[in-house]
């Protein structure tokens, strides 16, 4: 019998554990022209403010070992152009959606929810209160348990499916951020955002990408990522979607042996936008290797 | 347009074109037949010390031997590998990816300005218009480089029969300067004639072909480089900015841009 890969997070059911990343696949119609999305355990779009935002002038990307660091602003569509333009198309797939939403302010974020909780669309959502490429909110929402208690508490009252929090890794303690998110009503956690980083060209003195600092995703930054997905797995309840670069079936099952139900792909993507197909395929072969029936019976089994 | 591939080519030739120019052909790519002048493939270097891939355009295909050409310059650390590769090598391809130029009718005068590496596309495109039937006396080729040394498969362009117009910038072969300045004149000459123009070079020398065209009410269209790091539109990071505000992304919405659109920065 082939090994299941099926797997559950808050009542939603995944046809697998590899999700696509916010931000490393848009709204899915590129990805779709390459091969069918049902191949994904679920699309996560970019992330989706109130307003257009056009995102940071370039150069917005910066190579680095094992890396990249980016700072393209947050640029998305909007919400209005989300729901006429995006999900129609969105709509057509045979996989899950969950919508990655940001603000500025704490309205900001009930306004995108709510209008999202009328669009069937949109399976679960996932609130970005981590990222490092804006001035105003993003992160701050992200590093005060407060801020984030409050945010996802806002959200949950006109969001009536599951919530997601995404996770910065910036933080002192992330576990107390996850245990204050859970608080606030979230069902799940997304663990990490990108990193803050920065780098300087040295012939002209001057920073590598036009807003300074970036965040730095990849390979780099995955063992920074399994330590927190471990971290919040033994002190948080929360189901924990694990993201921080991950390339290929190894770093997946790394992750889930830390305690994460899911992963996210995102740089990966880059260099190979067919990666999950890989995954989802080796994984298979892995799972039928160690005689294991389902995928669900690796979370959390690292023996310490 | 047709949907990108991503596969395991072999070097199936090297040439060595001299100061640190090469040419690859790599086979077989099954889509091979259907790239267009312009298109480009994004190119995963066999290192693993670099992650994310280069993006090439295509010089020239042959459709029945599946096979894809590229000609680079040693330029940094990933075009420096693919200098070291030999024949045999394999190469993992991703492509066709971007917008190719459209074909001016054949009553047109195309007028093609190259700078430096630029001119691989630009050498494809006066190829397969020649494939179509338009006449090689109706397409003026400006190549401009810093010296005679930098300007390369010079025999193979003259053998196309286009009206090849070169330049220097010490003046070692052709015209002594930059390359725009013998366009402009030609343009001048030239102004009662339908004209196409089509460029692809350093910035510098786009901006200005973007203003002749501008100028003289030329239409005509660029092929324009950005740091790619994904090359299928899903990362947002090879953006340049519009005349019209906003930005496009150069991998998919170009990288081949109407003259007017961008706002070229140098
Ligand atoms: C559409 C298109 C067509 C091109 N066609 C040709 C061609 O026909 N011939 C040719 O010689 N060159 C061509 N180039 C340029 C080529 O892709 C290489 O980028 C260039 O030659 C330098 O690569 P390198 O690795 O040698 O240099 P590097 O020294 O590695 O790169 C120079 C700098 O750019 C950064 N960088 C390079 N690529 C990326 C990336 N994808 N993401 C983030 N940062 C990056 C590096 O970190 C470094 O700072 C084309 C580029 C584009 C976008
Ligand atoms: C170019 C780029 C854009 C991103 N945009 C977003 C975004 O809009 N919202 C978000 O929550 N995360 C965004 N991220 C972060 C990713 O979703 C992910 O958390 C991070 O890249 C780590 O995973 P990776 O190492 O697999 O890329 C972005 C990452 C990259 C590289
Ligand atoms: S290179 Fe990623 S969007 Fe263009």
């Amino acid at each position: 019998m082939p090994a299941d890969l099926k797997c559950k997070i808050a009542g939603v059911e995944f046809a697998n554990p590899i999700m696509t990343a916010s931000g490393c696949a848009g709204y899915g119609e590129e990805l779709a022209q390459i091969y069918p999305l049902s191949n994904l355990g679920a699309l996560v779009t970019k992330s989706i403010s109130l307003k257009v935002r056009p995102g940071h002038p370039p150069p917005r990307t910066v190579e680095t070992p094992g890396g990249l660091l980016n700072a393209i602003g947050l640029a998305n569509v909007g919400i209005d152009r989300f729901l006429k333009e995006k999900v129609p198309f969105l709509e057509k797939q045979k996989t899950k959606v969950i919508v990655n939403v940001a603000g500025s302010t704490i309205d900001e974020y009930v306004e995108v929810c709510s209008r999202l909780n009328d669009c069937s669309c949109a399976d679960m959502i996932e609130l970005n209160i981590s990222c490092p490429n804006v001035n105003e909110g993003g992160i701050e929402f992200g590093t005060s348990p407060k801020l984030t208690e409050k945010t996802v508490a806002a959200a949950r009252k006109v969001f009536k499916r599951p919530i997601i929090a995404k996770l910065a890794p910036n933080v002192t303690s992330i576990a107390e951020i996850a245990n204050a998110a859970e608080q606030g009503g979230a069902d799940a956690l997304s663990i990490i955002n990108s990193v803050i980083g920065t780098a300087v060209d040295i012939d002209s003195w001057q920073p590598l990408l036009t807003n300074i600092n970036g965040g730095l995703t990849g390979p780099a930054i995955k063992p920074i990522a399994l330590a927190m997905v471990s971290s919040v797995y033994r002190k948080c309840n929360l189901p924990i979607i694990g993201i921080g670069g991950i390339t290929d079936y190894k770093d997946v099952i790394e992750y889930l042996l830390y305690g994460a139900t899911a992963v996210q792909v995102g740089t990966a993507l880059f260099v190979d936008p067919s990666a999950p197909l890989k995954i989802v395929k080796d994984l298979k072969k892995y799972l039928k290797e160690k005689k294991l029936k389902s995928v669900t019976e690796l979370i959390g089994k690292v023996r310490r | 347009m047709t949907k990108p591939t991503c596969e395991d080519t072999l070097v199936v030739k090297k040439r060595d074109l001299k100061n640190d120019y090469y040419s690859l052909v790599l086979a077989p790519f099954s889509q091979a037949k259907s790239i267009q002048p312009g298109q480009f493939v994004h190119i995963r270097l066999p290192s693993t010390d670099i992650y994310f891939r280069r993006a090439f355009s295509v010089a020239s295909v042959s459709p029945v031997k599946e096979e894809v050409e590229i000609i680079f310059k040693v330029f940094g650390r990933g075009t420096k590998i693919l200098g070291k590769l030999c024949k045999g090598n394999s190469l993992d391809l991703l492509g066709p990816l971007g917008v190719p130029f459209s074909f001016p009718n054949k009553k047109e005068r195309a007028v093609i300005v190259a700078g430096g590496v630029g001119f691989p596309p630009l050498m494809f495109l006066a190829e397969k218009m020649i494939e179509k039937g338009h006449n090689p006396k109706q397409i003026e080729f400006f190549y401009g480089g810093r010296s005679k040394a930098e300007l390369v498969e010079l025999s193979r362009l003259k053998k196309m029969g286009i009206k090849l117009h070169l330049s220097t910038d010490d003046g070692s072969a052709g015209t002594k300067g930059l390359v725009i300045g013998p366009v402009e004149q030609y343009l001048k000459k030239h102004l009662k004639e339908k004209i196409k123009l089509f460029g692809c070079g350093p910035e510098k020398m786009l901006k200005a072909v973007d203003e002749l065209g501008l100028k003289y009410d030329i239409k005509g269209q660029l092929a324009i480089e950005a740091l790619m790091p994904c090359g299928v539109g899903i990362c947002l990071g090879c953006v340049v900015p519009l005349k019209a505000g906003g930005f496009a992304r150069v991998c998919c919405d170009g990288p081949v841009f109407e003259i007017g659109v961008v706002n070229i920065a140098c």
